[in-house]
């Protein structure tokens, strides 16, 4: 039978076995193990097994670039985008101010710093990408905002029209730089915008109006009392002068008007 | 759209960047891009003292680069039919080419 060897492997001696039957273990040491820290060599064998094996991809008979270029498939809508896009529809339609800003990178905590402060001013900032919003508007009333659309731009919404508060903060942050905005149905570039922030408050211009409307009609009463009054005061002069004169002949005429 | 963002500039011999375009133009999109990069952390890095302003117009005026340098040089790129990687590496070269100035003129100075 098998003697047993050191640390117990069976060495193989030449012995008879039985036919069909393969040793179960056998084990050879013979030189460094198999598992090595080093780079083993592969055996020749195994080299010469693993070129012939070698696995070649099928070459097709013509190759792909002299054949017509496939015609692209058509986009499936991806549900992530349309869920985008249907926010963007409803950002559009339920603030009165969307303005449209070229984001450059800034770093990360000035990000959160304007975020907070326009939040103060209830305006929202949102992060939006082109593919997304150019279908939207391309369909939507707001077509001519499409060429602001290129490079990477953010959206500050907001259910108010505080524009003058959006400037200066927008002043102090050199890397977004305001492009243009849509206010009240009406699309304005940066100069409208900063006009719009200089005029007066709607209350403000609506008292101006009524004051100025209200002005003349203020004058009627004194304008239509005006010829009676001139003929009263020249009357009670003319009474003064007589009475001052001293004659008695001639009778005060008097003639208040009804 | 990525050679935009690999072209490194250095911009220790640049005093100001002024970037005029009007952003309902179509052909404004280079120029946009070009200002996009130039805010990149890594090039806003070489020179903190470098003023980059965005004049954003509605006059229909053509996209404009406008470089002042610190030794009075100025260079007016106009962006309407270049392309931001040709803007880059005309900026990158001058600029390049203007720190080597300085290097060999500190380098005389002090033998």
């Amino acid at each position: 039978g098998a003697g047993v060897g050191r640390a117990g492997c069976r060495v193989p001696r030449p012995t008879r076995l039985p036919p069909g039957w393969l040793p179960a273990l056998q084990l050879a040491r013979r030189g460094s193990k198999a598992v090595t820290r080093h780079w083993k060599a592969m055996h020749f064998q195994r080299q010469k097994l693993l070129a012939v094996t070698e696995y070649l991809p099928p070459r097709p008979a013509v190759p792909p670039r002299c054949l017509p270029a496939p015609r692209d498939r058509p986009e499936e809508e991806d549900g992530y985008v349309r869920l985008l896009r249907r926010q963007v529809e409803e950002a559009f339609r339920s603030s009165r101010m969307v303005a449209v800003c070229q984001y450059n990178s800034m770093p990360d905590e000035d990000v959160v710093t304007m975020r907070h402060y326009l939040r103060k001013h209830n305006i929202e900032v949102k992060f939006v990408l082109n593919e997304v919003v150019r279908p939207v508007l391309a369909q939507s009333k707001y077509r001519n905002l499409l060429p602001l659309f290129v490079c990477r731009n953010i959206l500050l919404v907001s259910p108010e029209t505080r524009a003058r508060e959006m400037l200066r903060v927008l002043k102090g942050i050199p890397q977004v730089n305001l492009l243009g905005a849509c206010i009240d149905d009406t699309i304005l570039s940066r100069q409208g915008v900063e006009n719009f922030s200089r005029l007066p408050s709607l209350e403000a211009s609506q008292g101006q109006t009524v004051g100025a409307l209200a002005l003349l009609p203020s004058q009627t009463s004194s304008l239509l009392q005006r010829g009676p009054s001139l003929l009263t005061a020249l009357l009670d002069e003319h009474i003064r002068r007589l009475r001052d004169t001293g004659t008695p002949g001639e009778p005060p005429q008097e003639q208040g008007t009804g | 759209e990525k050679m935009a963002s690999k072209i490194s500039v250095v911009l220790r011999p640049v005093k100001s960047i002024v970037v005029r375009f009007c952003p309902f133009e179509p052909n404004v999109e280079s120029t946009r891009k070009f200002l996009q990069c130039i805010y990149h952390k890594k090039i806003q890095a070489t020179n903190r003292n470098c003023e980059v302003t965005a004049d954003v117009r509605h006059d229909g005026s053509e996209p404009l680069v406008d470089v002042m340098f610190a030794d009075g040089d100025r260079l007016i790129m106009k962006g309407a039919n270049l392309t931001t990687v040709e803007m880059l590496t005309a900026l990158g070269s001058r600029c390049n080419a203007k720190d080597l100035k300085e290097e060999q003129k500190s380098k005389k100075k002090s033998p």
